[in-house]
């Protein structure tokens, strides 16, 4: 328990209290979110308590030297300012935040979709866990504990009861010689000769006829073998040895990243008002969300165009507004150029949606986009065609992909009306691609 | 786990920071506070917002708004840009915060501001309600251990102790938080009869469910009940709702349909969360004057006494523009104003009390009489206080009152750094007259603008004698610290409430431009309706009595004889939010176990009065109606009363409605 719980529990409160999926995705405020991260609002955060209706509770304010006079309009009156003070409510307004993945993976589940994107032939080498081995490298990397196991084991065969031994230099007529041979053929200890000859020397004359003969020495000295010495007197020095040392070093794995780069395309010529860019930035935003999500890597290229097409930034795209002509086949070669250049169809998975009203200069459509619709490969091509007020004449640039790409699998054409038909035409293109992958 | 490093700051930081803070609470000392010793923390960002978010105390029990709050004040620091916080809790010795990141200004303006606050905890006697040392860090950190423990039995359900907390807390300002905390006693038995007992005992003899409805039937149960005296309780109304729902709350089981008795757990959370809100409601009572009397030492200290030094001033004069300058009803702003007003009107009366006896001033030829021009340059703080550091130190006189004389030995035998803190050579009186509020430059005009009535008013009750020759000789008897001294009684006595209403004046309203606003029903906005005090007052008393919360309280436990809790709302004329009573009703029923209801008086404006009124551009009359509402646990259900069923709900004696009478239609 502590803070991560007490967020964790937060999140799980404020998921059963945000605004549903759709419902957001139709109606809600997407201007909190920023492209990495998605912001739903939550409905209610606060506990209820016992309060003052706040419209009859009136108020008190501070003008600036300008005190409003009676009657004066004031304005909504603001929350008093509770900075700096722990425990008491603040805002209103919360948002329940989710990550490019969560999203792809609710709406998925929102919208029975399925989408499995495809790994390209983009081959990295990654590194994978620590478990490989060498004989050198760094110290952070090195196997201590298969160093301290050797070690031990090292010290464990060079180890023989030292005191039995000296015990055997006291037998009647043995010197070194005799203990050595007696050591290494009838006890296999692991002695050295040095070590035996510095023994005997340390053993004062009067002790080294202590024991009559070899067996009178067995019968009265015990024997305490490697395990329990080292029980009694633990091991105070381990032998580390250069040749023990290993150095764990990362796997290599590789791995097929799944790229993606989503073209937006958008006609900001006069005829696109207000409820019409709305009505694109309510359907690209999601989407792009969506993809962003379901894919390793995710990048975004903004067409605006008129009659002429220029490459812009995320923040300016959905505000931009120009007074020119529209046509649309000046964004698709622009389109073209930089995906040529930048996102080679082997190794991305491209998406193209174009969003406006239908309208088009004449003849573009039919001579000039559907070549160049066929022409970049993409996994799937769309149109989004937003028109609040149902149809207007020469409005047909829709109608006339949608007929002629009416039997492949990857284009797609929606019609958003308003923003109750948003999530449906985020379904048609979405589920185009699935379908013809199956 | 934090790495070495940052440990490694936070070590040096806190060491950059020790003379701060020695010297902090020196000054304060001399300036006449009397704080709790205040132990200093380094943390970093993250600590930072964990603190803030869990209330400024380290361990708390586990519940999700500390995540909520974390969360929020995350967000807010990405947003909003850093800010220092001032951190610091209730408690003997105090506790308190300061980031590693901050800049020494900002650190030094906290650590001023935390000694004042640390004064006004220890002082005011509302804090001593909860208890005079209230050990708070291991109090909540018992209780915390409580809390997890329960989550962590297998026996109890997480989520169901979680939702219990929320319950509990939805009232967590319906306590009585003008009397000192008692446990309710665990032992301390319900005497009422109460049927459900019976049904307890049924259930103990443990007959079979059919012998029990055939025998022992509801009827059989009821008439026991009316066998006995209709029993009514509690004999006056409990507004410490919570404390009665500990005692005589159940809760609903919903296995077996009824009431059953509270578990352990149940009526030892309930304690320990009445118990913080005990601990936390003085605080809630004088947010105003608690910050203002912050920011008045902190500034008095930071800007007056060069606490800053000149390059960390413009960052301190920041921070307070920031603090002060924050929207809407500003307590550190509206608290610092009334303190430095209680400081200015307590001063001038102390100087008009001699002007006026001066031979030849009257109050009625006060203002042709005297040159105030003169009186404020007799004022003016002599040059051993305003300058001591520019004093010959030899020629000093340690017997000056306004002298601290182990000072002045120590300065002289250079043991004291009195360039950087000039104070030291000064006492409380020297300090008083060094910072003197009446001659600071915002209160010039301050004196020359009292009252004809007041004067009157001082006039009346003086005494003829002290009489002076000449305006020199009265000001030379001028006692500097009656401001001070003034200040310090009634941080000790009063809370927001008694506050605003003791100092809030006319002359205080106008010169900091406050107003009223009232929401009208005929243009459907909101419109200011007066700057009068006397209405400032009105909406100040709302938004401060009582937490700014309508009063509840427990009228009957055994409404109707049915064993029903019985709400009232004390209606003061203003409505209460009938979607959140709702909500907060079904909470209510979760600790009762059986039937809420809620009595209250709702306002009804009829659909062709607004639009006449509109029409007319006048407000509409509501009518008032009485309306009680109940909730079984499944439904709600309304009932409207007659207006002499909740007569005696009604205040007739307060008023917070501001409009002006003529707007009325």
């Amino acid at each position: 328990m502590g803070l991560r719980d007490d967020l964790e529990r937060y999140r799980e409160v404020g998921e059963n209290r945000r605004q549903d999926l759709a419902e957001f995705i139709q109606y809600g405020d997407m201007g909190g979110s920023q492209q990495g991260s998605v912001r739903i609002p939550i409905k209610i955060v606060d506990l209820p308590e016992f309060e003052y209706d706040q419209r009859d509770m009136g108020g008190v304010g501070q003008g600036d030297g300008d005190t409003p006079q009676p009657g004066e309009p004031v304005g909504e009156p603001e929350d008093g300012d509770e900075d700096g003070d722990p425990g008491e409510e603040g805002g209103e307004h919360e948002y329940y935040e989710m990550d490019p993945e969560e999203f792809a993976e609710e709406l998925d589940e929102e919208l029975g979709l399925d989408l499995d994107p495809k790994g390209k032939q983009v081959i990295e080498e990654k590194e994978g866990d620590f478990t490989d081995i060498t004989r050198t490298g760094p110290t952070s990397t090195l196997d201590f504990e298969r160093l301290f196991k050797q070690g031990l084991k090292r010290k464990l065969a060079m180890d023989f009861d030292r005191e039995y031994v000296r015990e055997a230099l006291k037998i009647d007529g043995w010197g070194p010689e005799t203990v050595f041979e007696w050591a290494r053929t009838d006890e296999n200890l692991p002695v050295s000769r040095p070590w035996v000859e510095e023994a005997y020397a340390e053993i004062p004359d009067g002790e080294r006829t202590a024991w009559e003969s070899l067996e009178e020495m067995e019968e009265s000295t015990d024997r305490v073998d490697t395990a329990q010495r080292i029980r009694r007197e633990g091991v105070d020095q381990i032998p580390f040895r250069r040749e023990d040392e290993r150095f764990r070093y990362p796997e290599v794995v590789e791995e097929r990243e799944k790229n993606v780069v989503v073209v937006n395309i958008r006609d900001v010529s006069g005829s696109m008002r207000q409820k019409k860019r709305e009505l694109v930035e309510r359907t690209f935003t999601p989407l792009d969300w969506y993809l962003q999500g379901k894919y390793d890597n995710a990048e975004f290229v903004y067409i605006a165009h008129d009659a002429e097409a220029w490459q812009v930034e995320r923040e300016d795209f959905f505000g931009i507004r120009s007074g020119g002509g529209t046509r649309i086949s000046s964004a698709y070669d622009l389109a073209a150029e930089v995906l040529e250049e930048e996102y080679p169809w082997s190794e991305w998975n491209r998406y193209v949606f174009a969003a406006g009203d239908s309208e088009n200069s004449s003849n573009d459509t039919e001579d000039q986009v559907i070549p160049m619709m066929e022409e970049i490969p993409a996994n799937l091509h769309a149109y989004v065609e937003t028109q609040p007020s149902g149809n207007a004449i020469n409005a047909t640039h829709a109608e006339e992909v949608e007929r002629h790409f009416r039997n492949s699998g990857n284009v797609a054409v929606a019609y958003v009306s308003g923003p109750e038909d948003v999530t449906t035409a985020i379904y048609d293109i979405l589920s185009t691609e699935e379908e013809a992958d199956q | 786990m934090r790495d070495r490093q940052s440990d490694i700051e936070m070590q040096r930081e806190a060491e950059r920071l020790e003379e701060a803070t020695d010297e902090a609470a020196n000054l304060a000392g001399k300036l006449g506070l009397d704080q709790f010793p205040v132990n200093y923390w380094v943390v970093d960002y993250d600590d930072m917002n964990e603190l803030i978010a869990y209330g400024g105390f380290q361990t708390r029990y586990p519940h999700w708004r500390w995540g909520m709050q974390y969360d929020r004040q995350q967000k807010q620091g990405q947003f909003l840009g850093g800010k220092a916080f001032e951190i610091v809790n209730n408690d003997n010795p105090a506790h308190a915060f300061l980031q590693v990141s901050n800049s020494l200004a900002d650190q030094k303006a906290v650590i001023t501001h935390v000694e004042a606050h640390s004064d006004f905890f220890a002082n005011n006697q509302w804090f001593g309600l909860f208890a005079e040392n209230p050990d708070a860090t291991a109090m909540l950190a018992r209780h915390a251990d409580t809390i997890r423990e329960y989550m962590q039995d297998p026996e109890i359900e997480r989520a169901a102790v979680e939702k219990w907390i929320d319950h509990i807390l939805c009232l967590e300002d319906n306590i009585d938080q003008h009397q000192p905390y008692e446990p309710v006693d665990a032992h301390q038995e319900v005497s009422e009869f109460d049927p459900e007992d019976i049904d307890d005992q049924l259930a103990d003899l443990s007959v079979s469910e059919e012998v029990r409805q055939q025998v022992f039937d509801d009827e059989w149960l009821e008439s026991q009940a009316d066998d006995d005296e209709v029993a009514s309780f509690p004999a006056e109304p409990e507004p410490d709702i919570l404390a009665f729902l500990r005692k005589h709350g159940r809760q609903y089981d919903d296995e077996a349909g009824k009431a059953v008795e509270m578990e352990e757990w149940q009526r030892e959370i309930l304690e320990v969360l009445r118990a913080e809100a005990y601990y936390f409601a003085p605080q809630k009572m004088t947010k105003v004057m608690n910050e203002g009397w912050a920011s008045y030492w902190e500034s008095l200290m930071m800007a007056d006494e060069n606490f800053a030094s000149a390059d960390e001033f413009l960052t301190y004069a920041d921070h307070m523009s920031q603090v002060l300058g924050s929207p809407g009803l500003n307590p550190y702003k509206l608290g610092l104003e009334l303190w430095q007003y209680v400081e200015n009107t307590t001063n001038r009366r102390h100087v008009v009390e001699h002007l006026l006896r001066v031979d030849g001033i009257t109050w009625r030829n006060f203002h042709d009489t005297v040159d105030f021009d003169l009186v404020q340059e007799v004022l003016e703080p002599a040059d051993l206080v305003a300058a001591p550091t520019e004093q010959e130190l030899s020629t000093v006189d340690p017997e000056d009152p306004r002298v601290d004389a182990d000072a002045l030995a120590a300065a002289q035998a250079g043991e004291l750094d009195l360039e950087t803190y000039p104070w030291k050579l000064l006492s409380y009186e020297g300090l008083a007259e060094r910072h003197y509020s009446l001659t600071k430059a915002q209160s010039r005009g301050f004196l020359s603008r009292v009252g004809q009535e007041e004067l009157e008013r001082v006039s009346r009750y003086m005494f003829e004698r002290d009489r002076y020759d000449s305006v020199e000789e009265a000001l030379a008897a001028v006692d500097y610290t009656v401001g001070w001294d003034r200040m310090r009684e009634v941080r000790e006595s009063h809370n927001d409430v008694t506050f605003i209403d003791e100092f809030l004046s006319q002359e205080f309203v106008d010169e900091h431009d406050y107003f009223t606003y009232e929401y009208m029903h005929a243009s459907d906005d909101y419109r200011a309706t007066s700057t009068d005090a006397a209405d400032v007052k009105k909406k100040m008393m709302l938004q401060f009595t009582n937490f700014g919360k309508p009063t509840i309280a427990v009228a009957d436990g055994n409404y109707d004889n049915r064993n029903e809790l019985l709400l009232e709302h004390q209606y003061n004329g203003v409505a209460l939010d009938i979607g959140q009573a709702q909500d907060t009703l079904e909470r209510v029923f979760e600790l009762w176990g059986r039937p809420v209801n809620l009595r209250t008086v709702v306002k009804r404006y009829d659909e062709h009065d607004v639009e006449v009124a509109r029409r007319r551009d006048s407000e509409p009359t509501p009518e008032e109606k009485g309306l009680e509402i109940r909730y079984d646990g499944m439904d709600f259900s309304e009932e409207e009363l007659d207006l002499e069923a909740v007569e005696h709900l009604a205040a007739t004696d307060v008023d917070y409605d501001t409009k002006p009478e003529e707007w009325l239609a």
